[in-house]
């Protein structure tokens, strides 16, 4: 490989370090001054809860990502249940999902009263399209796409399948923020989608927080009544709503990040870009190809190898942190009991499950961290 | 002079500590189920009285979650005030479970002595609303409650430090949820609420359902929500706390400031004020002859007077599925046509005061 030559120092690399899978207090201690500054402006307004700052953010990312609407919540579970809600999906309905996503993608489901149905994923872990119709009953009312890990679903063949079938589709853009596929961002294929800002997301706030991008008008407006007590006004309540909006001091924090994405984003592209390079030809380790169409966003850096959990210790004690997105798929754990699925029901996912890995891709890796990684992972399968 | 009903912007005029506290909190990054959340919750429970407190995203949910843990669901009943505020029956709307409303007493709670007439075979919890501040006649209720095997749990919302019989707002029940919104006597700087509860295995139960059901960090018990509240807004509470009681105690003197003054205007009544129980005054709500011009005279000189809440609940476009009928709750009725509440909290001085008064005063005196 060309490339590695040049990044892999074995004598410096091999210097112990600490490479921490998050770096949170870092990017918090160097925005600090910023960010509180522009808190205290916001505190100052007294208008904590939809105040204009919400209003600012809502605007600004409906730009950015290409979409007409787009609807702060607090958080993107809530993002899919009042997604799921405002499409009138609800009990009796089968909404089809992937299984390797985290617990909120099913739960959000299960919350409306529907029941999630699951399809296998492919080997980059994104669903299938042909397993997404081979589990369309006549109760589907629609598709649930996971981008996971910031890398975007087979869109084009879904929402075919979606048009064809006359379903809904709500993206779970949760990992995905500014991920693009043609140049499409992540959120604005299908009829919703749905974002996080929880703290570990590429554009994240200093709490849970979220929001749903729409095109559709009258749709944004049942959703910005349902996430505030199905109010339309101060005194009524056209139907039954929850409460979950964004504070105005999240969303003050997302604005002032909101000019940083782009380069947040780079950096972790460079990152996973230059673990492709350090981790060429380890012949252990499965590396999902990107496609040259897609643009991701590595929110995870996954890589698929054997004696995950013997990697993972060996790592540790190096002082390098990874994790496990996910380590249970949703369809065995003890909640989903109930949906009837027995181990072997998805066997690529079930096999991703025990070898997956998530290694460090933050934007405050050095390239020196990089490197370190790289050469204990070599030297483990070595 | 302008009287504002929001104080928000004076509350935290003098913040540079607080500040100073939320730049050393960022740093740590611990934004989630933090270490200052914990700490909160801590003595979130010891203010109230209770053995645990469970920090949750809103009121609301502080209220929906219990009745979850509960198993309370679909077709099943849940008996609560007709008169309070639409997350109330949000709450149970949200579960799948179905509001069943009596109507309120002149104090703005539920007139307790019409509970047992609305208990069916369906009915599976009971949640007392302690409006504005004062508490429902819980001993009663409690009675009731044990009577029939059904859980009570509070909505607290407005009535964090209210208390009856030496037991406070929150802890007659087997729950009691909080709010914690930017305009209740307790707040945060953005949506938030607390759960209180003195029973072991519904904490825990709680502690899931806020939390996605997960158990550690790969495996889920149950379906649960993201309903967390925020370590950030946890540091907040944290400074604001220790002056939980001065607050109370500032809106209990302006209450009865404007009591001293306002009660004997004939075209006003004001609500029942009791001796065995501790009205906290999130509102300051009396009932008024021709509210309407009242209301108009005074936004006219810039009081921002409110109507919690014009329309009642049953009444409203949204729930009517439930099926009631207009005068079904003929008290919640008259009460939407005649409350007013005037600004009472903390900060307000008495000059304000004595302008708001002078203002009424006025009014009613053009009047006759």
């Amino acid at each position: 490989m060309a490339g590695s030559a040049a990044l892999v120092l074995p004598t410096e690399a091999r210097a112990p370090r600490q490479v921490p899978y998050v770096a949170l207090g870092q990017q918090f201690a160097a925005e600090a001054t910023a960010l509180l500054s522009r808190l205290q402006r916001t505190l100052a307004s007294g208008q904590w809860v939809a105040g204009p700052d919400v209003a600012e953010l809502e605007t600004r990312l409906a730009a950015r990502l290409g979409a007409r609407e787009c609807i702060a919540v607090g958080s993107g579970t809530d993002a899919l249940i009042l997604s799921l809600r405002a499409l009138g999906i609800g009990p009796g309905d089968e909404v089809i999902t992937a299984p390797n996503s985290f617990i909120a993608t099913a739960s959000a489901i299960v919350h409306v009263g529907a029941t999630p149905v699951f399809a296998d994923v492919l080997p980059d872990q994104n669903i299938d399209p042909a397993g997404v119709e081979a589990a369309m009953t006549p109760r589907t009312r629609a598709i649930l796409p996971v981008h996971l890990s910031g890398r975007t679903a087979h869109m084009p063949e879904l929402l075919e399948l979606a048009r064809r079938h006359d379903l809904r589709v709500i993206e779970d853009a949760a990992q995905a923020i500014d991920a693009r596929l043609n140049g499409q961002a992540a959120g604005t294929f299908g009829d919703l989608g749905c974002f996080s800002c929880h703290p570990l997301k590429n554009l994240n706030a200093a709490g849970d927080a979220g929001f749903i991008l729409a095109d559709d008008a009258e749709l944004a407006a049942r959703l910005r009544r349902l996430r505030s007590n199905g109010l339309v006004d101060r005194e009524t309540a056209l139907e039954w709503g929850v409460v979950s909006r964004l504070d105005s001091l999240q969303a003050a924090v997302l604005l002032e990040r909101l000019p940083a994405l782009d380069s947040v984003t780079e950096t972790r592209r460079r990152n996973a870009h230059a673990y492709r390079e350090l981790l060429a030809g380890i012949s252990q380790i499965f590396l999902p190809p990107c496609r040259a169409e897609e643009h991701n966003v590595f929110h995870t850096f996954v890589i698929q190898v054997e004696r995950r959990d013997e990697l993972q210790e060996f790592l540790r004690e190096r002082g390098i942190g990874t994790a496990i997105h996910y380590k249970i798929p949703i369809h065995l754990q003890p909640a989903a009991r109930s949906l009837g699925y027995a181990p072997g029901a998805f066997p690529v996912a079930e096999r991703q499950a025990q070898r997956i890995l998530s290694l460090p891709v933050h934007q405050f890796l050095t390239q020196a961290d990089l490197a370190y990684v790289a050469a204990n992972i070599r030297e483990f399968f070595a | 002079m302008k009287v504002r009903y929001s104080y928000l912007s004076q509350q935290f005029g003098q913040i540079d500590e607080l500040l100073e506290q939320i730049r050393a909190f960022v740093k740590t990054g611990d934004f989630t189920l933090g270490a200052e959340l914990t700490k909160f919750e801590g003595r979130f429970a010891k203010l109230i009285g209770a053995e645990h407190a469970i920090g949750v995203g809103s009121g609301t949910d502080a209220l929906k979650l219990p009745l979850k843990a509960l198993g309370v669901g679909h077709g099943d009943e849940v008996i609560t005030a007709a008169n309070t505020f639409i997350a109330t029956a949000g709450a149970i709307n949200e579960v799948g479970a179905r509001p069943v409303f009596v109507d309120c007493g002149p104090d703005f709670c539920m007139d307790v002595s019409q509970v047992e007439r609305a208990i069916t075979k369906a009915t599976r919890a009971i949640m007392p609303v302690h409006f504005t501040g004062y508490m429902t006649d819980m001993p009663r209720l409690q009675a009731i409650a044990v009577r029939h095997n059904l859980p009570i749990v509070e909505d607290a919302c407005q009535a964090i430090l209210a208390d009856m019989g030496g037991r406070r707002a929150g802890t007659y029940g087997v729950a009691g949820g909080f709010s914690l919104h930017p305009l209740k006597n307790l707040n945060v700087w953005g949506d938030g609420g607390v759960i209180v509860t003195s029973d072991a295995a519904l904490a825990d139960k709680l502690r899931l359902l806020r939390n996605h059901g997960l158990k550690n960090r790969d495996e889920i018990a149950c379906f649960g929500y993201n309903s967390r509240l925020d370590t950030l807004q946890a540091v907040v509470g944290n400074w604001l706390i220790d002056s939980a009681e001065t607050i109370t105690q500032g809106r209990i003197e302006r209450a009865a400031y404007y009591d001293k003054h306002l009660g004997s205007i004939p075209q006003l009544t004001l609500p029942p004020r009791y001796t065995d129980r501790r009205t906290v005054y999130h509102l300051y709500m009396v009932h008024a002859q021709d509210r309407e011009g009242l209301q108009q005279h005074c936004l006219a000189r810039d009081i921002e007077c409110k109507v919690h809440y014009p329309i009642p609940l049953y009444r409203q476009e949204g729930l009517r599925h439930l099926g009631y009928r207009q005068g079904d709750f003929p008290v919640a009725d008259a009460q939407a046509a005649n409350v007013l509440s005037f600004p009472c909290d903390q900060h307000l001085s008495r000059e304000e005061q004595d302008y708001v008064i002078e203002s009424v005063r006025e009014f009613y005196g053009a009047a006759r």
